[in-house]
């Protein structure tokens, strides 16, 4: 520009700029002296405080025993606190020490949210036949105890932005747990969509909730439980496995819908070849986690003459090295455990990246379907601890 | 006892990335303190399904990838010895601008990248502007020599003077002065108007206040100079910084929370750990916000009173509201062509400042379809969207409680799907196949933010770009504590954060310098 520019006229132009400086100066000046306003007081902080608390206490107010291998749990705040609302269908995290090892384990809420308002959560923890933590928790939990635990996660449930207006669920074993929120929350109308629930048990004594769910059946017409049978006929339930044809036959004819998937891995094996005949897109078909023992035996791709061997494992934590070892047949994660080295973990199946680490040397497995890592994570070395297994030595930082 | 570290950086963010890895650089005994397991600070990403979402950056200025020599954040990367782990995507579209409430003056423009490509365009829809264009593109390069020319200046001389009041007289006259202030004395014509004011929802002020060279510094190399992003998210920046600075010799702490920066006689010495454990440095990079550093981190009776009323004189700016959406259908058939779309209700810029104080009235959006500029960021047959509003004043989100919570953000984020299906046409939603949904309450959970802002202190009233770069010297300061990132001087952006961040860095080494030449 040949000229100089000029806003309004060279004499107001640099006073303005000068202003700049004399301006700031007295709205300091006349700023009060006393500090701000702490960041927790405003409305929003509160809220994501509430929410998201660190870590929770909660005091075990009651045992409901179905038998000795299923029991529920009612916890309720041990500090006095309002416990964090949550999205049915979500998990709650618990933090267990058995021996020298300490862990945790995702335990879907089988409340509703609503109860969380009045100050209670349920979970319901079904015994896994050699199992390390549900065992620890049915033979040594008892009311009164008081428990840590981490605020509810996950994204398994139902929203209505994504998911079509009914959901056909399929549930299997302990799988029923999110399923009962996910009802008690439609009853309550704190949802608003249909659910067709299809329950798999073995027999009619392993169906848990049975009363709760007729009698939410009954006075909610969103709402509808059909059980089926795998080992026992009778002309009041459905037999067999469930599979596309029984979808068929209790899923909406001539509307879209959505499919919910909890239960065990046999179970998903199963759905995962059925489902395809439905020809539903893949947006329909949502699975739960599932964060059992993996047999890496028959994981394809694991190079078999592995199993069974033993690597050391040197762990990094903020300027402080431990060694320990990890078996090839444990996880990462499961081996920090046991060496009672406390890490963040939550949902044990890749998905929430709480245990996410890197690994500084070393090969390791990942089994397929479960690695949830960003690009540049796997990029740069970073791997979920909860879903990698050591192939060499191992040189992990996980802090 | 404990080992001590040159310098502490406290938070992984843009800034502290950038200041720790050129500490480290420098030799200097460097540890960078994070309370989170990931290193970016909003500088993230997410997973969801199939889907990997980008939690925050729309496009990175300051790369320049159509200038020569590249533009001034790619030379600090450079130095840095960190451009060689990002891989850079250049986009080619600037942003297709539109309002929906303002009735047969409603407008819908789409601009290129490239300052002659961006005066044609505009020719199109506005003919016979290209002098008020070239005028207002001129203008950028007396600000950016002026810039350049002050911060130059070693030692001030009459010279110093003479150039001030000579050749950089037009950059002293705009300098106080708003947009808007400036489009009413160049004439510039509504059409032009809303077309240069289409990125004003980045910065959150209303073109009344906004100050114009803060603008049009970021319009300019926007447009200019070129904008990228990276082609793996912002995570990809974050952990390319860490995995450099790391190589340097850092240590970086994960998942450890500073509760304290400790401060005696008006001099940092280090920080105590929410674990309790104290660890002592020479200097503190704080790039926690200066706000929660004043009213959480450092005990109030060793602030100086000045930054106590310097705080208070300061204005929170807007609260962030994203939707991240995952789509089973590919960007070409959903025909979602644009990268960049801002939506506005009104192109009353004041007014619309004053629409976004309520869920009800606020539709503003800026939304982007990565898959135009990185086709393969999902699955095949997928495409990728997310979309971010702004809400003004300090009260909106007042009325949320921890349960309509979920309900609240829901019914917000449905808003903005049916506001972007009206106003480009593009049916998107029965093709959600994942959704989340980030609301202030997120904001203030995932970085801590007072009140859920995403761009740090407002720059507006006497708090403007320009008001903090010329009051900077003024006022006591704790010594050895420096400030880096999006509540600093340069205001929010990633751009401007790294930068803050390596000016932090370059403020350490010379007082470093400085008083070991005193010694
Ligand atoms: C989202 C989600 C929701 C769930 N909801 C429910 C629910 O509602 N109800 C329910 O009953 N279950 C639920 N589960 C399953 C539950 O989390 C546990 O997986 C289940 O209780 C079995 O745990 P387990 O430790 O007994 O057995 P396993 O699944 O066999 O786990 C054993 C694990 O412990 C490891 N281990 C062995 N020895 C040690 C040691 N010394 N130290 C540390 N680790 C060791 C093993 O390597 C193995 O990984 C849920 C799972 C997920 C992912
Ligand atoms: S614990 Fe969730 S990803 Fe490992």
């Amino acid at each position: 520009m040949k000229n100089t520019f000029k806003v309004k006229s060279e004499g107001r132009d640099i006073l303005k700029t000068l202003n700049v400086v004399t301006g700031r100066m007295l709205d300091v000046n006349m700023a009060s002296a006393h500090i701000a306003r702490h960041p927790d007081t405003f409305n929003v902080n509160r809220i994501a405080k509430q929410l998201h608390p660190k870590s929770l206490k909660l005091r075990i107010k009651k045992v409901d025993v179905f038998s000795e291998d299923v029991k529920s749990y009612i916890l309720t705040s041990a500090e006095g606190r309002m416990l964090p609302y949550f999205k049915a269908g979500q998990y709650l995290t618990v933090e267990l020490k058995v021996g020298s090892s300490v862990l945790t384990r995702p335990y879907s809420l089988s409340s509703s949210p609503r109860d969380s308002l009045s100050g209670e959560y349920r979970i319901t923890v079904k015994r896994v036949p050699a199992g390390f933590a549900s065992g620890h928790i049915l033979d040594n939990w008892q009311a009164g105890d008081i428990i840590t635990a981490y605020p509810p996660e996950g994204t398994f449930g139902y929203e209505p932005l994504r998911d079509a207006k009914t959901v056909v669920g399929v549930a299997g074993g302990s799988g029923i747990t999110p399923f009962i929120s996910m009802a008690e929350d439609i009853a309550s109308g704190d949802s608003d969509f249909n659910l067709i629930l299809l329950y798999g048990a073995r027999n009619t004594r392993e169906i848990l909730f049975k009363k709760e769910l007729d009698a939410l059946a009954d006075k909610c017409d969103k709402f509808k439980v059909c059980y089926v049978l795998s080992d026992s006929t009778s002309k009041k339930y459905e037999t067999g496995f469930i599979g596309a044809d029984l979808i068929k036959k209790y899923a909406p004819a001539d509307e879209a819908y959505s499919i919910f998937v909890c239960g065990p891995g046999p179970m998903y094996k199963f759905l995962q070849s059925e489902l395809p005949k439905l020809g539903l897109e893949n947006k329909y078909i949502r699975f739960e986690m599932s964060s059992g023992r993996r047999d890496l035996a028959i994981e394809p791709g694991y190079p078999k003459d592995m199993l069974e061997k033993t690597f050391s494992l040197t762990v990094i934590d903020r300027g402080s090295k431990y060694e320990t070892e990890c078996n090839s047949s444990d996880s990462i994660l499961c081996a920090l455990e046991k060496a009672g080295i406390a890490v963040q973990a939550r949902c044990r199946s890749g998905e929430c990246g709480f245990c996410r680490s890197k690994i500084v040397s070393g090969e390791y497995f990942i089994p397929q379907g479960v690695d949830k890592r960003r690009i540049a994570d796997a990029r740069f070395g970073y791997v979920h601890p909860c879903c990698a297994y050591p192939l060499s030595d191992i040189v992990i930082k996980i802090n | 006892m404990a080992e001590k570290y040159d310098a502490i950086v406290v938070g992984a963010g843009n800034g502290g990335l950038v200041a720790a890895t050129k500490l480290a650089l420098e030799g200097k005994k460097t540890l960078l303190l994070e309370k989170h397991n990931i290193p970016g600070g909003f500088a993230t990403s997410f997973v969801r399904g199939r889907f990997e979402f980008e939690a925050s950056l729309h496009e990175l200025c300051g790369i320049g990838p159509f200038t020569p020599e590249g533009g001034p954040l790619k030379k600090i990367f450079d130095d840095l010895g960190v451009s060689d782990r990002i891989e850079w995507v250049t986009l080619d579209e600037a942003f297709r601008t539109m309002t929906i409430d303002d009735g047969s003056a409603n407008f819908d423009y789409s601009l290129p990248l490239g300052r002659e490509r961006f005066i044609a365009k505009v020719q199109e829809y506005a003919p016979g502007t290209e002098d008020v264009c070239n005028k207002l593109f001129d203008l950028c390069e007396v600000i950016n020599n002026g810039i350049d020319f002050l911060s130059s200046i070693e030692d001030f001389t009459s010279d110093t003077l003479k150039s001030i009041f000579g050749e950089h007289l037009s950059f002293i006259n705009i300098a106080g002065y708003s947009v808007n202030q400036v489009f009413d004395t160049l004439n510039v014509p509504k059409k032009v108007r809303d077309i240069f004011g289409g990125y004003w929802c980045y910065l959150g002020v209303n073109l009344d206040e906004l100050n114009f060279i803060h603008y049009f510094t970021m319009l300019h190399s926007y447009v200019v100079d070129g904008a990228v992003i990276p082609r793996t998210r912002s995570h990809g920046i974050s952990c390319a910084l860490l995995d450099r600075f790391e190589e340097l010799g850092g240590e970086a702490w994960f998942n450890s929370p500073v509760r304290r920066i400790l401060v005696h006689n008006n001099r940092a010495y280090g920080v105590l750990l929410e674990d309790g454990r104290e660890i002592l440095s020479d200097y503190v990079v704080c790039n926690a916000s200066p706000y929660n550093a004043y009213t959480k981190l450092i005990d109030t009776n060793e602030i100086p009173k000045f930054r106590i009323k310097d705080l208070n004189a300061k204005k929170l700016a807007v609260k962030g509201f994203a939707v991240f959406i995952g789509l089973n259908r590919s960007y070409e058939e959903l025909g979602l062509n644009n990268h960049t779309y801002f939506i506005y209700n009104t192109a009353d810029t004041r007014r619309q400042a004053e629409l976004m104080k309520r869920r009800d009235t606020n539709s503003v959006q800026a939304t982007v379809c990565l898959n135009t500029a990185i086709p393969d960021c999902s699955p095949e047959g997928t495409s990728v969207l997310y979309m971010t509003s702004i809400f003004a004043g300090d009260n909106s989100w007042n009325d949320v409680t921890a349960e309509s919570y979920v309900k609240t953000k829901r019914e917000f984020a449905d808003k903005m799907i049916t506001v972007f299906e009206k106003a480009t046409g593009c049916k998107i939603r029965e093709h959600i196949e994942e959704i989340e949904i980030a609301a202030p309450v997120t904001y203030a959970h995932y970085t801590d933010a007072p009140n859920g802002t995403i761009y740090g202190f407002d720059a507006s009233g006497t708090d403007t770009i320009v008001h903090r770069i010329a009051n900077q010297a003024f006022g006591k300061k704790i010594d050895h504590l420096y400030f880096a990132g999006g509540y600093t001087m340069q205001c929010i952006g990633f751009s401007p954060s790294y930068t803050t961040g390596n000016l932090a860095a370059e403020g350490v080494l010379a007082e470093m310098r400085k008083e070991a030449a005193a010694k």
